[in-house]
Parts: structure tokens; C-alpha cells; sequence
């Protein structure tokens, strides 16, 4: 089963179109899985690996990536892998003979919204089991199954939340530095200023001495 | 005194006591201008008085007629009963002061000639004749006084009214009135009438050395181009009407000729007391054109005076032109510089107070830089335009404070913008506007929190001019109505598709009306312009007892009906074909729409499973939300949601309350909500001829943001009026603008709240408005108080922020931003009263009231806005004390304005009304925007048989002309003429029984007056001017309006007539005081 279907820019994770299947058991849960493909689409970036399935509990999401193009859905755990990016795969080179020269060029979220249809209709193709049979024959041509990435969604959202962290860290630590140093210039300077101050006064008090004393 | 005065004028018929207002014009007493008022009386009379005859007329009708204050605590409307006594006796008294123009011309030496005479005027002479009508039970024969203005036009005509009600009406009294009419009268049935009058006309008359000359000569025309001499047209009228009385309506006509002159002169009133100069020929000339034929030699040097005269009488002064007031207004010494809002009017005397063209909105007391930025008042509107610096203050003015909207107003120029961020205030989250301040480049602050907050980079590059550093150049900043295009924050989920579903009624009582044909061939012929884009969806369901499915899947043949009868547990059987892609199925849904008509025609089955229905399309729907479409024919009777009649037919014109209001059941409100939670919509469409339970059924709308739409009495053949409103509004409903997914929110400075909103939607969270549907045809309201000083603030601002997914699948922010000054002082605040917002905010609350609490109880919360405010005015902001009623010039409609309420279907008592029409205008009341809701409350009435292109509009090629609007009386009818009256949702043309030939074959195509049929809904398209003219005219009035206002044409005896009458609400009726009389009751709980 796929729940939640979602083609995005790589560049800055903008959401071109997407699809949604209402599920009962889902419920609630439907939206923090949005949410969470959100802050997804946005981390992804070239250096990412282009297939990859990242477990979310009973849930997986799979996304594929190529031509600055990111698909992403979320599907049964028990749903197969192969099936999953056999259907990414389709979408993308659909979406991308259909939209692909214009997909740098939008602003506006959801411009290719209309490609839900498309959406709909494929997954109807996946999901319904005996469709599944005829398209057994593509999903074994899939090259390189094996190389799919499978990682933690925890870990690749937290990954980046860590790195803020040691970010603000290293950010804190410089500025601190950088007080420090200022601080200690500024005593430097003080402690100029004062000794300067110690050695006119001693003169101009030798001076007036001579000056009343001996004159 | 002005009570005593009129309690003695009525009993005794002491002219003398008649001043009624301070300022009385000897001359002016003639006028009966009263009759105007006093006509709705009449009717009710003439019923009585047929019976009784005339002089008992008053005794039967004691609280009637005669005293109206009888009347008046009958109707129960005004809760103090003290206070009728006065009016009707007042009302009378008002006649007089319309003569009092007349007079004031000759003895204009009090006053310069103004308005004011009228009201009190009555001078001695007059009194007499007043008296003697006075004592006459019926005031408005003086309507009959009209009839002098009309005499010279016609007398006959005056005549008429005039016998008609001394018909009815005690003859002795009658014949004061005559005077005018004088010479109309001796062929009238009152014989005591025409002796009288004549008298008192003379005496008048003599001042103006002219007029008698007239008279004279009037008479003869009198007979009004009809007939030759001035009793055979009584004659005829009486003969009709007079002596059987009995019809109110003859009467009414009656009347309605006699006042026609007036009317026509109307326009010209408000000028003719100061002049008399307004030269007679025009009034004349468009009076009657026989007439003017035959008597033109005289009538023309008699047609000023007469004019003038009856200018007066009709008009009296009220308010006629600004140059008039403007003397008057420097008689009562008043501060010369106060603003011409601010104009003390005295309502008791002026009754021209109706502007010619619509009322527009007030403008705001803001510097010219900010106006020009400021929001249109279609869209945003404050009830107060000068906002109070404190609650203290608001208290004290006793004037509603609240906003009307109407947000998705379709609008011809709306900047876009396109943009990664949006600038919003960070702790209020306002929208940025014109009315921000920058501090410098970089920082702005929020008008509405006044915290300061950064510019972003991004903003400061403006990409209209391309220029860097210009933030307050910004399209943001520079327009106050702005639309954004959301980023994906924005979204909870990918924008929703558009779908469409509807449910159709089938049972037998459906199928009998014959809907369904007309529904499926409007949705044939229109389902290429259904807004949406590729993802379009649409479903059908159908259900009589059982509910029927509709599997349109692509591939199929033909649609598949599948009927599920077990509508206790209601199911899907196939939840995936059942919502199509419109373009991919569009043939199927053809097919099915085609052959609906065909499937049920021999139905027997008569119950409805309504509210299973319901939830089958919940189901349907919840997964996607959208729009679902019902339409419903009659009471849901089986299953879940099934209702009882609660109608007593025997009630419906009780004075007492109003029962069920309110649901019967919360099976609707709850679904609402459920609908509301899942972005579905539910539209309501009721084409009964028997009670439906609207206040039930009503709720399935109100909450999920649909509207209702209801079409008493639809039938396919029998009623093809509904049909093509029906057809109209069905095109306009299924094309229009839609924006899905909606939330609606309205911010206001810091120190405001807004505490209740009225409209069609479910408050989520406080301030948050649900709309699982916006259209560009809902109106909203919302009440504020002040909780904390405004102390240091010279302006604050409202914020209205839409935010919606169009029918394309765009999620945008429309954000309409208002900027108002605020004030310290009290008359400051009345200055900038709005008088339209004031009143639609009152008609939303009392139907809050009603509903909460008791209809009586929300038409005394109304009588007494306009009291408190009125005399909060008086007591506060007026620095000199008058006698009279006084408004500010910008509060003045206020009182008239209340009145229409009480007379309006969803509030007025004592008529017969039928419930789910009660509830259907309180929905109206609520649901449409100010400027429509206005036309529901307020009707307006033009004349059409004289229309010419005369400060006309040109739009495109047409030519559209612009007639004057006049006031809802009887008197300002003529026979000779045709009228218009616009009621919002429909339109009556009535055609006077001696209407012009001319009118009858250039715009209707007849031979005759009395081929006019019977039921006639269209205009013919004749190529002459005339039928341009009048077409240009009433499809410019409909094409103003997104609902489809049906057109009827009546003549003097269709059955129409009573509810063409029943919009004349300055006129009595047997249940509500006419204009005057509420004034005298507002003065007299004032003055307590």
C-alpha cells in the first residue's frame, strides 16, 4: 500500500506535485508522515544517495533521485521494495518528459499538482494484485536492487540536527574566543595607558620640583 | 406636546394641536402631506371602514386608523404600548407638515421654506381642514391632500384616493381633506369630503394667487386623463372601490393615484419648497400627458403652484435639497461648521430623506495618503468610521461597533504577489500593509501590535519598478486588497482537487416539482466551465427511501446504479468509482445526467432518507473534501436526521412569537461539523411548496460555510418564475469562483477584540474561521468591543487574511487591510456612523436574538438601538436642545432602516408568513453581503414608464438609465405610471391601472391595460427605445447581483399584489406602524 506520494526539487526540496491516499488505519498519523517527508525533501541534496528507504517504524519511505527530480513515497513496510522503486522510477521519468524542463523555473508549491492523476492512476497499477503480476517482468529488470540504501529516518533527520548542534557549538566557542581576545587587547591597552600615566606623573612632579625648589 | 398635540388632533381634530414639531407652517397644515404616511393605514381601514362605512370606520378600527396607537401595542412590536397612542395621531400631524411646504412658501417667513414647516405647520386654517380629516379617522386621507399637488395633474386621481378612503372612512372627516381634491372629491362617494375640502384648499390656495386658477382648471383634468370629469373618475374608482371598500388595494390604488403626482414630483420635491420655482412644466409634463393636453394652458401657470403645493404636501420638506437644509439649518442656528454629517435633521419633518441614488458609503476621516490606500467598502466595512478612544465612550453613543465583509468579493484588479516569503509580523503575525510605519530601511513596524520588526532582504527589492531599496514602494505596501501565493508552510496537506458531489432528491414529491431536468440540463450545459482543472471530480447520489450510487468508472459503457437500502448503517459499495475524474469520465457523467430525468419519472415512492444521504456523501467525500450539493424537496422522513412538521399553518400570522427557530435536532449541526473537520462543504437547495424545517435543515449549511438557497412553491409549469431563478442560480452557483480548504482569519489592533461572528462557518479555535468552502458570494460580520484604551492612537487597523486553495490548486492569502481614525469625542463618533453597516450588523444580531431568545424580544432590542442611540445623541452630542426627533444627517435612515427590519420577512409579526421563508430571510439576513442584504431590508422602487437617458450610465455600448429612487409609500405610486420595486431577490413591476399607452406597447408589447397578463415574468424584446431602456435598466439591476432576482409583472388586481405592497413600508399595514407613527414612538420613549 502507498500512502503518501511526493515529487520535489532537489534543489530546495519545493514540492511539485503530490498524492495522497486517505487511510483509515493511518489516520493522525498521515500527518506527521507529511510533516516528516517535508523536513526530508529539504535535508536531500546532491551528495545524497539517489535510491535510499528509510525505515519509520511499521512505515518505510523510499526515495529516488535523479535529474535535480526527487521522488518519495511512503509505503507499507510490507510492501516491496522492488514494486516501490519500479513505481518511483515510473513517476520520475513520466514527471520528467511531462515538467522537466520547467521544474528549475517555478516558484509556486504544488505547480505540477495536475500530475496527480498520473499519480493516482499508477498506483492503482501497483498496488492492485494482479496488475502486480504483469509488471513482475519490469520490476526484475530493475538493475541494483542491492544497492539501495536502507537507513534509519530517525538517523538521517537527526543526522542533520546533530550537526546543527555542533555548529552552534563551534559558533559559540568563536565568539568566545573572539571576546576573549578583544578583552585581553583591551587590558593590554589599559595596562599601557596606566603605566604611561605613572611615568608623566613622576616627571611633572620631578619638573615642579625643580622648577619651585631649586629656582 | 407634539403627543398631545397629535392625541388631540386625532380625537378632537383641533388642527391646533397639530404642531407637531416645533417648527409648523399655518400653510403647511393643508398638506395633508400626512396621507402619505397615513396611507398604509388606509388599506387597513378601508377594510374595516368598507364594512362598517365610514365614520364608525374609526370606532371598528379604534386602535386602527383612527388612534394609532391602538394599533401600534396590538402589534405587540413596540413593546411600549404608551407610546402608539401618539403616533398615529402624529402621523397625521406629519401630513400636515408636508402641506407645510406649500404653506411655507406663502408664509415661508418662519422658516425658509424647508422642510420643516411640514411637520408642525399646521396652521389654523388648515387646521380646520386638517381636523376635519383628523377627525376623519384615517390621516392618510390626507394622502387625498396629495391629491391637491396631483390635482392640477390629476384630480381624478387625487380624487379617487381621496373618496376611497372617505369612503371607507368617515365621510365628515373625509371632506376636510378634499380640499385639495376638492374638486376630484364631489364625484367621490364622500360627498361630505368635497365640500370641505374645498374650502380649506381655497384659503390656501388664495396665498398663492395662481393656484386657485388651477384648481379650477385642475379639476377638469382631474378626471384625470381618464375621464372626462372629475366625478365620473371617482365614479369609477369609488364604483371599483370606494363603496366596496372593502379591498384594501383599490384603496391603496386609489391612493397610489392620487399620489402619483407627488411621486413624480419626487424628484423634484426636495427642491420645490424652496422653490416654488420649480417650474411646474416638468411635473406636469411628465404627470400626465392627457391631462397636460387637455388643461395645458392652465396647467401650466397653475402646474408650478400646484407643483409647489404639492411638492410640499408629498415631499415636505424632508429633505430635499441640500440647498433647502442649509437654510433650515441655519434657522435653527446650529453650529454652521458642524459636517454635513453631523447636520441636526429633524425626522419629524423631513420625509424626503431617501438620497436619489443608493446611499453610499461613508467616507473615513483619514488624510488623503491613507484613504487613498484604504480598503473598498464593498469589501470591508466598519459600522463606526470614527472609532471610539474608549469603551466609555462606545457606550455612550449606544451604536453597534462591528465589521462587515465580504472577503471573496469578485474583484476586477487584484495585485498578486509571488513570493518565498511572506512579511508578516512576528508576534501577531499580521500581514504586512500599507498602514505599517517604516522606521528606516530595515525596520518596520506592526500597525496592529506595534512591535518593530525586521525587513528581510528579500523585501527589499521591488519587483514592479526593479529598484533596490525601496521597501515601502512594495506592491504589499501599497495596496490595502492583496493576494499572495502561499509557500508550502502554508499547507497541511498538497491543495485538494476540486470535487464536486450532489445529491438529488428523487422521491415522487421531487419528481412531481420537475427539478431534476431543469438541474441536469443546467449542469449539461455548463459542466465545461465547472471551475477546476484536470483533477476535477464529480458523483452523484441520489435517494428517495433507499440511496442510490452512481459507478461512472472510466470504461464502463454506461453509468452503473448501485442502491444500497440499508441506510441505518450506511456504506460505500465501491469507494473508488464512485468520485470520477470529470475529464477522463465526461461522457459517462453525460450519459447519466441525461438519463436522471427519465429514471424516477414514475417514482412512487414518497419518503426521504435525507440525512442517511448525508452521510453516504460524507463518506464519500471526507477522504478528499469539496463541495456537496443538495437538493431537497421535502421533509426527510425516514432514517437518521428524519424531522417533524412543526408549522402551525394557523400561526403563521400571529403577532405573538414565533415558534421553532431554532433546530428540532442536532443531527445536522453535528454532521456540519464532521463536514467542516473534513474540508467538505454542504450547499443547500429547498424547492418546497410545503414546510421543510428549514431551521433544522439550515444547519447542515450554516456550519460547514455552504449557503441555502430555497425556492417556495417550485414546480416546473406552474411557477416558471422559481424555474428560471432557479436556472440562474443554478448557472452563477455552478461556474462561479470556489475556494476550497479555507481558513479565514481578522486581526485588529491591539486594544480591540472581536468577539462574536455572523456568517455561514464554524469558529474554530477563537479567532480562526472555518470555511471548507469560500465563495465569492458570502458575507460575514463580526462584533468588536474596545478593551483597552486607544488612548495615543491616532488611526488603528483590521485585517482580513483569506487564506484558500482555488479550484487550480493554488493555495493563496487574500489579505484586505482597513485603516480607521479614532476619536475622543462622542458626536465625532456619530459623525462617522455608518448607517448601512449599523443597521445589517442589528439585522444579524436580532436574528441572534431571535433564535437564542424570542422574536418579540429581538424587534425591542431593535426599536431600542434606534431609541438609545437617538437619544444618546440628543443627550449628549446635540449642544443645542430642539423639540423633535433629532438625528445626525448620517444617522438619519437609521430609524426608517429599523422599521424596514420590523417589516422585513424574517422579523415582522402580524403577517402572515410562512416559517421556513422567516428562516430562509434570516439566513439572507445573515448570510449576504451588506449592499444585497440592504436591498432585502430596504427595497428600492423606481419609476420606470418615464425612464430617459438623462444622467445615465454608459457600459460598453449600453446605455443604462439611472431613474430616481423613491420612498416606499403608496403615495408615491401613480395609476398613470409604472414602478419598479426591487426587493433583492425579486422584482415586482406594477402598471398602473391607467399607466401610459405608450409604455404598454413600447415596453410590453400590450394594446391595453387590461391585456397585460396575468402572469407575466419577462420583459419582451421589442425594438423600441423604451423596451430598451427598461431592459438596459433591469438587467443591469440583476446583473449587480450574483442570485438571480425573478422579474413579475403585476397589475392593479393580481394576486401578486399584497406582496408588492408589502414592501411600502413607510405605510401602515394592519399590524405595523407606518414611518411616522415609529418616529412618534422613537420621540416619545426618547423624550421619557
Amino acid at each position: 500500500m502507498i500512502f503518501l506520494t511526493v515529487i520535489a526539487r532537489l534543489a530546495d526540496g519545493l514540492p511539485l506535485a503530490a498524492s495522497i491516499q486517505e487511510d483509515e488505519q493511518l489516520g493522525r498519523d498521515l500527518q506527521h508522515y507529511q510533516s516528516q517527508a517535508k523536513q526530508l525533501l529539504r535535508k536531500l541534496d546532491a551528495q545524497s544517495p539517489d535510491r535510499c528507504m528509510l525505515e519509520a517504524g511499521n512505515v518505510n519511505f523510499c526515495y529516488f533521485i535523479s535529474q535535480g527530480v526527487c521522488c518519495l513515497c511512503l509505503c507499507d513496510a510490507s510492501f516491496p521494495k522492488k514494486m516501490a522503486f519500479g513505481y518511483l522510477e515510473d513517476l520520475h521519468n513520466e514527471f520528467c518528459e511531462q515538467y522537466g524542463k520547467r521544474v528549475p523555473t517555478v516558484t509556486r508549491p504544488y505547480s505540477f499538482i495536475e500530475f496527480d492523476t498520473y499519480i493516482q492512476k499508477t498506483k492503482k497499477s501497483y498496488i492492485d494484485s494482479r496488475a502486480r503480476r504483469n509488471l513482475s517482468s519490469v520490476s526484475t529488470e530493475l538493475q541494483d536492487v542491492q544497492r539501495i540504501m536502507v537507513a534509519n529516518i530517525e538517523e538521517v533527520l537527526q543526522r542533520g540536527e546533530a550537526l546543527s548542534a555542533l555548529d552552534t557549538k563551534a559558533s559559540n566557542l568563536r565568539s568566545q574566543a573572539e571576546k576573549y581576545r578583544s578583552d585581553a587587547r583591551f587590558l593590554n591597552t589599559r595596562s599601557t595607558y596606566a603605566k604611561v600615566a605613572a611615568v608623566v606623573l613622576v616627571f611633572v612632579t620631578v619638573i615642579i620640583y625643580v622648577r619651585f625648589w631649586w629656582l | 406636546m407634539s403627543t398631545a398635540g397629535f392625541n388631540s388632533q386625532n380625537g378632537t381634530g383641533t388642527g391646533q394641536t397639530y404642531t407637531n414639531g416645533p417648527s409648523q407652517n399655518p400653510v403647511a397644515l393643508q398638506q395633508p402631506s400626512g396621507v402619505g404616511y397615513s396611507v398604509n393605514h388606509q388599506p387597513a381601514y378601508n377594510q374595516m371602514q368598507a364594512k362598517v362605512l365610514a365614520p364608525p370606520g374609526p370606532a371598528l378600527y379604534p386602535s386602527g386608523p383612527y388612534q394609532p396607537v391602538p394599533p401600534g401595542p396590538q402589534v405587540g412590536s413596540y413593546p411600549p404600548a404608551p407610546a402608539q397612542p401618539l403616533l398615529p395621531r402624529p402621523q397625521i400631524g406629519i401630513l400636515p407638515s408636508h402641506t407645510p411646504p406649500q404653506s411655507a412658501s406663502p408664509s415661508p417667513g418662519p422658516r425658509p421654506a424647508q422642510a420643516t414647516p411640514p411637520a408642525q405647520a399646521t396652521p389654523p386654517p388648515p387646521a380646520v381642514t386638517s381636523t376635519s380629516y383628523y377627525t376623519g379617522p384615517p390621516a392618510w386621507q390626507y394622502a387625498a391632500p396629495r391629491g391637491p399637488a396631483p390635482n392640477h395633474v390629476n384630480p381624478a386621481a387625487a380624487a379617487p384616493p381621496l373618496m376611497s378612503h372617505s369612503s371607507t372612512q368617515p365621510p365628515g372627516p373625509g371632506a376636510p381633506p378634499t380640499s385639495i381634491h376638492g374638486f376630484t372629491q364631489p364625484g367621490s362617494a364622500p360627498p361630505p369630503m368635497n365640500p370641505l375640502p374645498p374650502h380649506t384648499y381655497q384659503p390656501n390656495r388664495p396665498a398663492y394667487g395662481p393656484p386657485p386658477t388651477m384648481k379650477p382648471t385642475a379639476p377638469p383634468a382631474g378626471p384625470p386623463g381618464t375621464t372626462g370629469t372629475p366625478p365620473p373618475p371617482k365614479a369609477d374608482d369609488v364604483a371599483g372601490n370606494g363603496p366596496q371598500a372593502p379591498n384594501s388595494y383599490n384603496h391603496v390604488d386609489n391612493r397610489m393615484a392620487g399620489a402619483a403626482p407627488p411621486g413624480r414630483h419626487l424628484g423634484h420635491y426636495p427642491s420645490l419648497p424652496p422653490g416654488y420655482q420649480n417650474t411646474s412644466a416638468p411635473p406636469p409634463s411628465s404627470l400626465h400627458p392627457a391631462l397636460q393636453a387637455a388643461t395645458q394652458p392652465y396647467t401650466q401657470g397653475p402646474q408650478p403652484y400646484q407643483q409647489q403645493p404639492g411638492g410640499p404636501g408629498p415631499g415636505p420638506g424632508p429633505g430635499a435639497g441640500p440647498a433647502q437644509l442649509s437654510p433650515s439649518m441655519a434657522a435653527m442656528s446650529l453650529q454652521s461648521s458642524t459636517p454635513e454629517a453631523l447636520r441636526v435633521v429633524n425626522l419629524l419633518q423631513e420625509r424626503n430623506l431617501l438620497p436619489p441614488a443608493p446611499v453610499p458609503a461613508p467616507t473615513p476621516c483619514l488624510t488623503q495618503d491613507l484613504q487613498k490606500l484604504n480598503c473598498s467598502p464593498e469589501v470591508f466595512r466598519c459600522t463606526l468610521t470614527s472609532i471610539p478612544q474608549t469603551q466609555s465612550v462606545l457606550n455612550k453613543a449606544k451604536l453597534p461597533l462591528g465589521l462587515l465583509l465580504h472577503p471573496f468579493k469578485d474583484l476586477s484588479q487584484l495585485p498578486v504577489v509571488t513570493s518565498s516569503t511572506i512579511v508578516r509580523c512576528r508576534s501577531c503575525r499580521t500581514y504586512i500593509n500599507p498602514f505599517v510605519s517604516f522606521l528606516d530601511q530595515r525596520r518596520w513596524k506592526c500597525n496592529l501590535c506595534y512591535r518593530v520588526n525586521d525587513v528581510p532582504e528579500e523585501f527589499m527589492y521591488n519587483p514592479v519598478s526593479r529598484s533596490y531599496g525601496e521597501p515601502h514602494k512594495r506592491p504589499e505596501v501599497q495596496n490595502a486588497t492583496i493576494e499572495f501565493i502561499a509557500p508550502s508552510e502554508y499547507m497541511l496537506r498538497p491543495p485538494q482537487p476540486a470535487v464536486y458531489l450532489f445529491v438529488l432528491d428523487v422521491s415522487h414529491n421531487a419528481v412531481e416539482t420537475g427539478y431534476l431536468s431543469v438541474f441536469c440540463q443546467s449542469l449539461l450545459d455548463n459542466i465545461s466551465a465547472l471551475p477546476g482543472d484536470s483533477r476535477t471530480k464529480v458523483g452523484f447520489i441520489t435517494f428517495d427511501s433507499t440511496i442510490h450510487f452512481y459507478n461512472l468508472q472510466e470504461g464502463l459503457s454506461q453509468p452503473q446504479m448501485l442502491i444500497v437500502s440499508d441506510i441505518e448503517d450506511i456504506f460505500l459499495p465501491t469507494p473508488d468509482s464512485l468520485l470520477v475524474n470529470l475529464n477522463e469520465c465526461k461522457e459517462l457523467v453525460q450519459d447519466l445526467l441525461k438519463s436522471l430525468p427519465n429514471l424516477f419519472e414514475k417514482t412512487m415512492e414518497t419518503q426521504s432518507a435525507l440525512g442517511s444521504a448525508l452521510q453516504a456523501a460524507f463518506k464519500l467525500l471526507s477522504p478528499t473534501g469539496g463541495r456537496m450539493s443538495v437538493f431537497q424537496t421535502q421533509l426527510p422522513n425516514l432514517g437518521v436526521g428524519a424531522l417533524q412538521s412543526r408549522e402551525d399553518p394557523n400561526q403563521r400570522a400571529s403577532a405573538k412569537d414565533v415558534q421553532h427557530l431554532s433546530p428540532a435536532t442536532d443531527f445536522y449541526k453535528k454532521l456540519a461539523l464532521d463536514c467542516s473537520g473534513q474540508q467538505v462543504a454542504v450547499d443547500l437547495f429547498l424547492l418546497s411548496a410545503q414546510y421543510c424545517d428549514l431551521a433544522t435543515l439550515g444547519c447542515i449549511s450554516r456550519y460547514s460555510a455552504g449557503s441555502v438557497y430555497y425556492y417556495p412553491s417550485y414546480h416546473h409549469q406552474h411557477n416558471p418564475a422559481q424555474v428560471e431563478r432557479f436556472q440562474r442560480d443554478l448557472k452563477r452557483y455552478l461556474t462561479r469562483k470556489i475556494g476550497f480548504e479555507a481558513v479565514m482569519r481578522i486581526r485588529c489592533t491591539k486594544g480591540l477584540s472581536i468577539h462574536t461572528f455572523h456568517g455561514n462557518f464554524f469558529v474554530r479555535s477563537t479567532d480562526l474561521l472555518s470555511l471548507p468552502n469560500v465563495n465569492p458570494d458570502a458575507g460575514f460580520a463580526v462584533q468588536m468591543s474596545i478593551e483597552e484604551n486607544l488612548d495615543d492612537m491616532q488611526v488603528v487597523s483590521f485585517q482580513a487574511a483569506l487564506l484558500y486553495t482555488s479550484s487550480k490548486g493554488e493555495r493563496r492569502i487574500r489579505v484586505h487591510t482597513m485603516c480607521l481614525p479614532v476619536v475622543s469625542s462622542l458626536s465625532d463618533v456619530f459623525a462617522g456612523a455608518d448607517v448601512q453597516a449599523i443597521t445589517g450588523l442589528l439585522a444579524c444580531m436580532a436574528v441572534d436574538r431571535s433564535v437564542t431568545s424570542s422574536l418579540s424580544d429581538a424587534r425591542d432590542a431593535m426599536t431600542n438601538a434606534a431609541i438609545d442611540s437617538l437619544s444618546s445623541y440628543r443627550q449628549s452630542a446635540l449642544t443645542i436642545q430642539q423639540p423633535g426627533l433629532l438625528a445626525p444627517a448620517c444617522l438619519r435612515l437609521f430609524p426608517l432602516y429599523i422599521l424596514a427590519l420590523l417589516k422585513q420577512k424574517a422579523f415582522r409579526t402580524g403577517t402572515s408568513t410562512r416559517l421556513d421563508e422567516r428562516v430562509f430571510a434570516m439566513y439572507q439576513l445573515k448570510y449576504q453581503p451588506l449592499a444585497f442584504a440592504m436591498l432585502m431590508i430596504h427595497p428600492a422602487l423606481y419609476r420606470l414608464d418615464d425612464l430617459s437617458d438623462e444622467g445615465a450610465l454608459n457600459i460598453g455600448e449600453q446605455t443604462i438609465p439611472q431613474p430616481r429612487v423613491l420612498q416606499l409609500s403608496v403615495e408615491k405610486l401613480s395609476r398613470e405610471g409604472a414602478f419598479l420595486l426591487d426587493a433583492g431577490l425579486v422584482m415586482y413591476l406594477w402598471i398602473g391601472r391607467n399607466c401610459h399607452q405608450n409604455f404598454l406597447s413600447q415596453v410590453l408589447g400590450v394594446s391595453s391595460y387590461a391585456a397585460v397578463p396575468e402572469k407575466l415574468y419577462l420583459l419582451p424584446e421589442l425594438d423600441t427605445a423604451e423596451s430598451q431602456r427598461t431592459r438596459a435598466f433591469v438587467s443591469w439591476l440583476r446583473d449587480q447581483r450574483p442570485f438571480f432576482p425573478s422579474l413579475h409583472i403585476i397589475r392593479d388586481e393580481s394576486q401578486l399584489k399584497p406582496h408588492f405592497l408589502q414592501n411600502m413600508i413607510e405605510d401602515r399595514t394592519e399590524s405595523a406602524l407606518s414611518y411616522y407613527e415609529f418616529l412618534l414612538h422613537l420621540q416619545q420613549q426618547i423624550s421619557k
